[in-house]
């Protein structure tokens, strides 16, 4: 006679606390919308050039009152880079530069994220054209009735990752480093 | 008569042989940054020719500034109408072409989405917005402009030798520096 009541008690606990540790997670979890935007800005020739991935996604949890527990995963297609010439994008998508046949995706996670004067401070790990190396990034983060705008800056060394090689591992006339512009609209995971 | 120059002024000379040289460096630079494929070499070659370019329509703005403010010498006498109107339409295409010439290489440069650097020192800002319609066009344009200035640069010089070694007049010794006056006044 018992024995119903507690097995019910156990059932009961287990799924309560299922869906506090679901609701915990997905408190702070979010995914970029397909009206976010992931820029660079390089320099060529001393002239700087804009170009974008039109193709990524992004797994946020950030709760600014948790900073233990944040965490921004942004992995990028390579091959949808467009610099606003098509020229040069075959030749970035080339063995060259980021070799797309071979490294066909890039990917960024975060280790630690920190609280600055003006929003926050993150260091990460990026995995591009096979190299995986540490990138810091600034960022603001403004949360909205939809979900939350996240959006910052890095920069970086292209030769770092191996980015350019042959004639273009020459800095003369493509600089090393590269500026990350990046603005993600979050939306609630489902 | 009020007494006109008979020789170019040293800034006019200047004007003349700095665009002149300079134009010779373009044509080398574009013949050799033409059967490269995309990659650094016609990139640095570019940007040289790029900045270049620029150069002379800078240039071609301070000499045309100039030319509106100053009488060349006049042309000998003897010269036939049609010499001088050929003389004077040669001069024109020149201006023409001047600013003709980089303006073309500056917009397409700016269509095809690549800003124009000066020397690495600065950017000039783009003309237009990116367009691959307007960039082939202009390309076109660019390259035939090269012959035209190609083929009146020949005129030009054919023109200057013909004066000095067959009508035996100063129409080529007052461009030259380091040359003593006029042959005739």
């Amino acid at each position: 006679m018992m024995r119903m009541p507690m097995r019910f008690a156990a059932g009961v606990c287990a799924a309560v606390l299922t869906a506090m540790i679901a609701s915990i997670a997905s408190a702070a979890t979010y995914s970029a919308d397909a009206t976010s935007r992931l820029e660079f800005t390089g320099v060529q020739a001393g002239a700087a050039f804009k170009g974008v991935f039109h193709q990524f996604t992004a797994a946020v949890d950030f709760d600014p009152a948790a900073l233990a527990t944040a965490r921004i995963e942004v992995t990028i297609d390579m091959n949808s880079v467009d610099s606003g010439d098509k020229d040069r994008d075959g030749t970035m998508r080339g063995a060259d530069i980021f070799d797309v046949a071979h490294f066909p995706s890039a990917h960024y996670v975060t280790r630690s994220v920190t609280r600055t004067a003006t929003g926050f401070s993150a260091v990460g790990a990026l995995t591009l054209r096979g190299v995986t190396k540490d990138v810091p990034i600034e960022f603001k983060f403004a949360p909205s009735a939809a979900g939350a705008g996240l959006s910052g800056t890095a920069e970086l060394k292209r030769l770092d990752f191996g980015v350019g090689r042959g004639d273009w591992k020459s800095t003369e006339w493509v600089a090393d480093a590269v500026k990350i512009v990046f603005s993600l609209n979050l939306k609630p995971k489902t | 008569m009020p007494a006109q120059a008979v020789r170019y002024s040293p800034l006019a000379q200047i004007f003349h042989w700095v665009i002149a040289g300079l134009i010779v460096v373009q044509f080398t630079l574009a013949r050799l940054a033409e059967p490269l494929p995309l990659g650094v070499h016609k990139l640095a070659i570019l940007a040289r020719h790029k900045s270049v370019g620029m150069t002379i329509l800078m240039l071609a703005v301070l000499r045309l500034l100039w030319r509106l403010r100053h009488r060349a010498p006049p042309l000998p006498p003897g010269m036939t109408r049609f010499e001088r109107m050929a003389a004077r339409g040669t001069h024109v295409a020149f201006y023409v072409l001047l600013f003709a010439m980089p303006l073309t290489g500056w917009t397409m440069s700016s269509a095809k989405n690549y800003s124009v650097s000066w020397f690495g020192l600065f950017t000039w800002p783009n003309l237009i917005g990116k367009n691959e319609a307007a960039f082939d066009f202009l390309r076109t344009t660019h390259d035939t402009l090269s012959y035209v200035l190609f083929a009146v640069a020949v005129l030009h010089i054919l023109a200057a030798l013909k004066h000095h070694f067959w009508d035996r007049d100063d129409v080529l010794v007052r461009m030259l520096p380091f040359t003593k006056g006029a042959r005739r006044s």
